[in-house]
């Protein structure tokens, strides 16, 4: 399949989170949308870390594979972000009882 | 190498410190010792004594600059450890996990400064990233605190997808996470470079908070405890820049032609909006959330200009602007409130301290004799030197001439507005310790090699 | 198309033809679902009595609400597993690499297994783990 393919769903995913993040109001939904972000870039980094493997195979069997390591590396940070985004969450709605992103324009004076 | 190992190991032994020992003094002199540590081994490695043999095979790069730009850190931290981690008490429980949260931070500053693969670069901004949500909304119970740890997150989270991205698209175009082997060709730059290119300008942009991108910075300095807005305004934000000069210098700076104009206005933007806003603020403590905006724009000149004038005058401006913008705020912490008003009158109850904080404003503001002054001139001089931006070097000193009206509000309330103000009292090692800052900020603004000499020898 | 790249993802004798199969089994699996759906909805008798329509839980009354305030710690307890689960995926590449690495990666995998418990203590010490109140 040409590369193209890949790069299309994966900027399609990318923009689906990002006008997620842009428009929804509730955290947990926003928050969701940054996930799918980076999934987004996942797949593309899988994607091409293939192609440049098939391309460069000959002169080094090795190639493509940082990209790989680049994913897990993705997955973790994101694990940690969302622990620590969830118990800002969690800590939030203790004190409001809420998690809309309206109640953010407090701080605005 | 050094530095990296020790500050990793420090955050867990701060963490540990937290359980077992419950005297809040100790776990405070425990902190500082690292911090002294810390710079101790990082001067040792640039005199080229390395403890840990480690091959980082093309993911780091300890060069002079980024082992410069550590002590910098390092420096400041330990200066901001001493003034401030007595006030670290009154936002939690969790004393010792500040610290911990700290040395971590000091970690991620390191991985900044010295990367050599994207992959580094990445690793370096997260682990700077996540302390800091939490340091901001460490005063949980309340809610302006709460908020500004939100927003920073979701920001955060969301120009981490954005930059993530641009990492992809590059990797795509040129096979290799490392910068020094990108190879990106001058003539007809493939379109996934550029977009690439632009999706880690903008990120980078969100974290040292350059104008479009900069919304975010006002409302999360405010709400974050005015303890640690000290730390994230300074070192945080020059690790920020020195990664962004170090990416761009070594990955595009082969194609400086096709992004300094984008670079060129959002350097002007950044100066006008961030002076202008800074002059209309009422509250100190949101004065100098403005006023760390505009010290970004001219920080970015060094990176416009891209040459070795701009790496010299990026740790000159990291270290001048981190050591006034630390010292104010310890002042600042003393005081019951973050108006104006209650900086009245005190000159007469408290001549040394005022004495110090002019010179703290000063260099801010760029007046001569001071480091502030020194590193303005590199970055202009910088700008000068790579052509055609005359008018942005116009408007840079014009821009510095309107934060002289700001900083200088402040002087005004200090000495000529009469106030009982509001009674502090500080130990006289706390304004041993300032009036050392102050003496180093007047030492590097007559003798700047003292600092930049370590690039090179 | 746009041609963003020029280098296309090839292993030997995929086609689009080789995706025939898939095709054809999407096709029957979306068919038969709606076949099913539409034709047990026209068949089936409707009897709506409010007992029929009540939640069934073995045969005893419902009662209350089922969206409860739960209890923090399983907030607590999920954060945890979250993080610790995903920092497994590490041994993933020390696994396939085993031979290869040799005691040198098997050392500074000891390292990072040395730092994980490091933070496994501090929560057992912090008392995150403790359920009773």
């Amino acid at each position: 399949m040409p590369i193209n393919y890949y790069i299309i769903l994966s900027l399609t995913l990318f923009v689906i989170g990002i006008v997620g993040v842009l428009t929804r109001r509730n955290t947990i939904i926003v928050f969701m949308c940054i996930e799918i972000m980076l999934n987004a870039v996942n797949l593309l980094l899988v994607a091409f870390s293939k192609m440049h493997h098939i391309n460069q195979v000959a002169t080094n069997p090795t190639a493509g594979t940082e990209a790989q390591l680049f994913v897990f590396f993705i997955m973790v940070v994101a694990a940690a972000e969302v622990s620590v985004g969830l118990a800002i969450i969690v800590m939030l709605f203790r004190n409001t009882h809420s998690i809309d992103v309206n109640f953010l324009n407090r701080l605005k004076h | 190498m050094n530095a990296l190992i020790i500050s990793a190991v420090f955050g867990v032994i701060m963490m540990f410190t937290g359980i077992f020992v419950k005297q809040k003094p100790v776990t405070r002199n425990i902190a500082i010792a690292g911090v002294a540590l810390l710079l101790l081994v990082n001067i040792l490695e640039m005199s080229g004594i390395d403890f840990f043999k480690v091959h980082t095979a093309g993911f780091m790069l300890f060069d002079r600059f980024a082992l410069l730009f550590n002590s910098v850190a390092f420096g400041s931290t330990l200066i901001y450890f001493i003034l401030s981690a007595p006030d670290m008490e009154k936002v939690g429980h969790y004393y010792a996990d500040y610290f911990a949260l700290i040395f971590f931070i000091l970690c991620g500053v390191v991985l900044v400064a010295s990367f050599q693969s994207l992959l580094i670069l990445f690793l370096g901004i997260e682990i700077i990233s996540i302390p800091l949500y939490i340091l901001t909304g460490s005063n949980k119970r309340n809610l302006i605190s709460n908020e500004a740890s939100l927003k920073y997150f979701l920001m955060g989270a969301f120009s981490t997808g954005i930059m993530l991205m641009g990492i992809t698209l590059l990797y795509g175009a040129t096979g290799t996470f490392d910068t020094q082997f990108m190879n990106i060709e001058t003539e007809g730059t493939s379109a996934l470079v550029i977009a690439g290119m632009l999706l880690l300008f903008f990120s980078m942009a969100f974290k040292v908070s350059a104008v479009p991108f900069h919304f975010w910075t006002p409302d999360v300095y405010d709400g974050c405890p005015t303890v640690f807005t000290s730390f994230m305004a300074t070192v945080v934000k020059s690790a920020a820049f020195v990664g962004f000069i170090r990416l761009f210098y070594d990955a595009f700076g082969s194609i400086h032609d096709d992004w300094k104009l984008v670079a060129a206005i959002i350097t002007a933007l950044t100066l006008l909006v961030g002076n202008i806003t800074a002059v209309f603020q009422q509250s100190v403590k949101r004065m100098l959330a403005y006023s760390s905006i505009s010290q970004a724009g001219f920080m970015l000149l060094g990176l416009l200009a891209l040459n070795a004038t701009s790496k010299e005058g990026i740790i000159l401006y990291a270290t001048a602007y981190s050591l006034a913008t630390i010292g104010i705020f310890a002042i600042l912490l003393k005081m019951n409130d973050h108006s104006f008003e209650s900086f009245n009158g005190f000159a007469r109850q408290q001549p040394l301290l005022a004495g110090v904080n002019v010179i703290f404003l000063l260099s801010l503001a760029g007046i001569p004799l001071t480091a502030g002054f020194l590193a303005k001139f590199y970055m202009l001089k910088a700008t000068l030197e790579s052509g055609d931006f005359l008018w942005l070097v116009i408007l840079a000193v014009i821009m510095a001439a309107v934060s002289v009206y700001y900083y200088f509000r402040l002087i005004q309330a200090m000495y000529f507005k009469e106030g009982d103000g509001n009674a502090i009292e500080v130990s006289p090692g706390f304004k041993l310790m300032l009036v050392i800052v102050a003496a180093c900020l007047i030492v590097l603004g007559v003798f700047p090699n003292l600092l930049l000499n370590w690039l090179y020898f | 198309m746009i041609d963003l790249l020029q280098a296309t993802v090839n292993s030997p004798g995929t086609t689009s033809a080789s995706y025939l199969p898939i095709g054809l089994q999407v096709l029957f699996v979306v068919g038969l679902v709606g076949f099913l759906l539409i034709i047990t909805h026209f068949l089936g008798p409707k009897r709506q009595t409010a007992e029929k329509l009540e939640t069934f839980a073995g045969g005893i009354a419902s009662h209350g609400d089922a969206r409860q305030p739960m209890a923090i710690n399983y907030f607590l307890v999920a954060i945890l597993f979250v993080l610790f689960d995903v920092e497994i995926i590490f041994f993933y590449p020390y696994a396939i690499n085993f031979r290869a690495l040799g005691w040198d990666g098997f050392w500074a995998v000891m390292m990072f297994v040395s730092f994980f418990l490091c933070g496994f203590i501090y929560i057992i010490k912090k008392g995150a783990l403790i359920w009773e109140d």
